[in-house]
């Protein structure tokens, strides 16, 4: 019986801890390759060194802000010294106005409302590097 | 470069200077770290981003914001120099008469961003024109601009902009008016089609210069507001044009377009209204008819992840006429003081994976029936279908080359009426050769190569 009931004890707080855990951007990358494809490739390329517009995103998640050194930043995302492009940073920035996650930005978006397409794009992102 | 334009209809080839220009370009492609023509060059981006084919004309919304933006956005890096050019080398099979494979014709644009506010395009065209390898070159289209971006109105995002251009409507940014498309049945005998169908013997297409005040209010509200005169007829034919063909004096003349565009990012729709209304003196002297264009436009874009691309495209324009003279034609009758003209096209085009497309085409003119003005059964009604298969191999990110890009196309230009008829066109009389519309089929298969 206290081996059942440590063994229930056990299960119950490792199950609860994988529930309970943030699902850590567990986002559809494929479908999130669809959604970079409409929302992003206009003007960024997944390729590593390829600048359009925008920078280069190859190895995006995790980066230094502002760090490619052959693309043309602008002051604001410069001045930006603590950012570091993390999933939740990303999310933060991509779930609203360029303009308004940073004033004086050179990125034209509007921000990507739906929950899900954000999540399986970061996801995506994560993909790449 | 009037002076080049000056020798036009060279008799001995001139190809040489052609190839040279060529191996210039070639040239200058192969220093610039990505040497593609001139705009993709310009912002980084590829040929798919701005064309749905991944070729030129038909733009995506993102292309139409770059020419709204007066072809003065970048990349940033630096400055590039505004020149591309175009080969295209086209066999020709017509229902009646020869084939013939040439050089059709080679383009050189120059076309990109002076200043943040300074951008335009210019084509100089060199068409192949038959016989003893002559070409005939001339200034094509030509749209200059002032852009102020970035502006407010009202809280809003406003562009403000000046588009000096030559050809009324291919500055427009949803690019689906005739002077953008061409997408216009040829006209019969007599003065056939709209002044901004442009499909008539005499249309002011690239013969007229004007100016137009536009803007982009919200990001979705467009409004343009000009007006042109034509070019003296010395002009045109220093600019390469027949002066048979000029539109003849027009004055009083204001143009103006209006358009809601929405992108929806994964689909893009506009609904747009344009007008013309101008005095014209046919001869220059003598007589004035009073024109009134007045058209709508409707299109509709399916993007999604850019593998299936569906771009509709719907344009109706109507001309009210007003003759300044009513002459009397051989029979005796009168020609009427008043008339209408009707354009209508109607084109539908499927892209996938941004390089294959078929693109379908209905072409319709039609117009009060006059005996004295069309002849020869005073009818201009023509009819025309346009279909296109097209493989575009490079012109996205992740081509092969981005040295230059390539279109390969087989097109069929059909007619069902030509003249108001769908047998013997040209009223020739019992016993002789008729002409049926179909006889003026023609079929080709061209490749292009832009750099």
């Amino acid at each position: 019986m206290t081996k059942l009931f440590l063994g229930l004890c056990t299960a119950t707080l490792f199950f609860g801890w994988v529930l309970a855990s943030p699902p850590a951007r567990a986002g559809d990358a494929s479908a999130g390759s669809d959604v970079f494809k409409t929302e992003c490739s206009e003007c960024h390329s997944i390729k590593e060194g390829r600048n359009k517009k925008g920078p280069s995103l190859f190895g995006i998640v995790g980066r230094k802000a502002a760090s490619i050194s052959g693309y043309d930043y602008s002051d604001a995302l410069r001045s930006k010294t603590d950012w570091v492009w993390t999933q939740e940073q990303l999310h933060s920035y991509l779930s609203q106005p360029a303009k308004q996650a940073d004033p004086g930005t050179k990125m034209k978006y509007d921000g990507l409302s739906d929950a899900k397409q954000l999540d399986d794009l970061i996801s995506y992102l994560s993909t790449v590097h | 470069m009037l002076s080049f334009l000056n020798r036009r209809a060279l008799r001995r080839p001139k190809k040489v200077l052609l190839w040279c220009g060529l191996a210039a370009l070639l040239l200058l492609a192969s220093t610039a770290a990505q040497a593609i023509p001139a705009y993709a060059r310009q912002t980084g981006s590829a040929c798919a981003d701005c064309h749905a084919g991944a070729y030129g004309p038909k733009l995506t919304p993102y292309g139409m914001r770059f020419k709204l933006n007066g072809y003065t956005d970048t990349d940033g890096q630096g400055t590039k120099i505004p020149v591309a050019g175009q080969l295209t080398e086209t066999h020709t099979a017509p229902a009646r008469g020869p084939s013939s494979t040439a050089l059709t014709e080679a383009d050189l644009y120059i076309a990109g961003r002076i200043s943040d506010q300074f951008g335009g395009y210019a084509k100089i065209e060199s068409d192949y024109v038959g016989h003893n390898n002559t070409y005939n070159t001339r200034l094509s289209n030509l749209d200059l601009r002032f852009v102020a971006k970035e502006l407010k109105l009202g809280g809003k995002d406003f562009t403000l902009g000046v588009s000096v251009n030559n050809n009324p409507g291919f500055d427009d940014p949803v690019d689906s008016l005739p002077a953008a498309t061409e997408l216009v049945p040829s006209g019969g005998s007599g003065p056939t089609g709209t002044f901004l169908g442009q499909n008539g013997s005499n249309s002011p297409a690239r013969r007229v210069i004007g100016a137009n005040v536009y803007g982009l209010y919200d990001s979705n509200w467009y409004g343009e507001l000009g007006t042109y005169k034509s070019l003296p007829t010395s002009t045109q034919d220093r600019l390469g044009y027949n002066i048979a063909g000029d539109p003849g004096r027009i004055s009083d003349t204001g143009y103006f377009r209006f358009a809601y565009m929405k992108d929806l990012k994964r689909q893009f729709f506009s609904a747009g209204v344009v007008g013309l209304t101008t005095k014209r003196q046919l001869l220059r002297t003598g007589p004035t008819d009073n024109l009134l264009d007045l058209g709508y436009d409707l299109s509709y874009q399916f993007i999604g992840n850019r593998d299936n691309i569906v771009q509709l495209s719907y344009v109706n324009i109507l001309e009210r006429r007003k003759y300044g003279s009513t002459p009397t034609g051989p029979t005796g009758l009168t020609a009427l003081p008043r008339g209408v003209m009707h354009d209508e096209t109607l084109s539908v085009t499927y892209t996938f994976k941004q390089a294959y497309s078929l693109q379908v085409a209905h072409l319709e003119s039609n117009g009060t029936r006059d005996a004295v003005r069309f002849g020869p059964f005073g009818n201009p009604d023509t009819t025309a279908n346009l279909i296109t298969v097209f493989w575009t191999p490079f012109g996205k990110e992740d081509s092969f080359t981005s040295i230059a890009n390539l279109k390969l196309a087989a097109s069929w230009y059909r007619f069902t009426r030509f003249n108001g008829a769908t047998n013997n066109i040209f009223g020739v009389p019992f016993g002789a050769a008729q002409t049926k519309p179909g006889d003026l089929n023609a079929f080709s298969v061209y490749a292009s190569v832009a750099f």
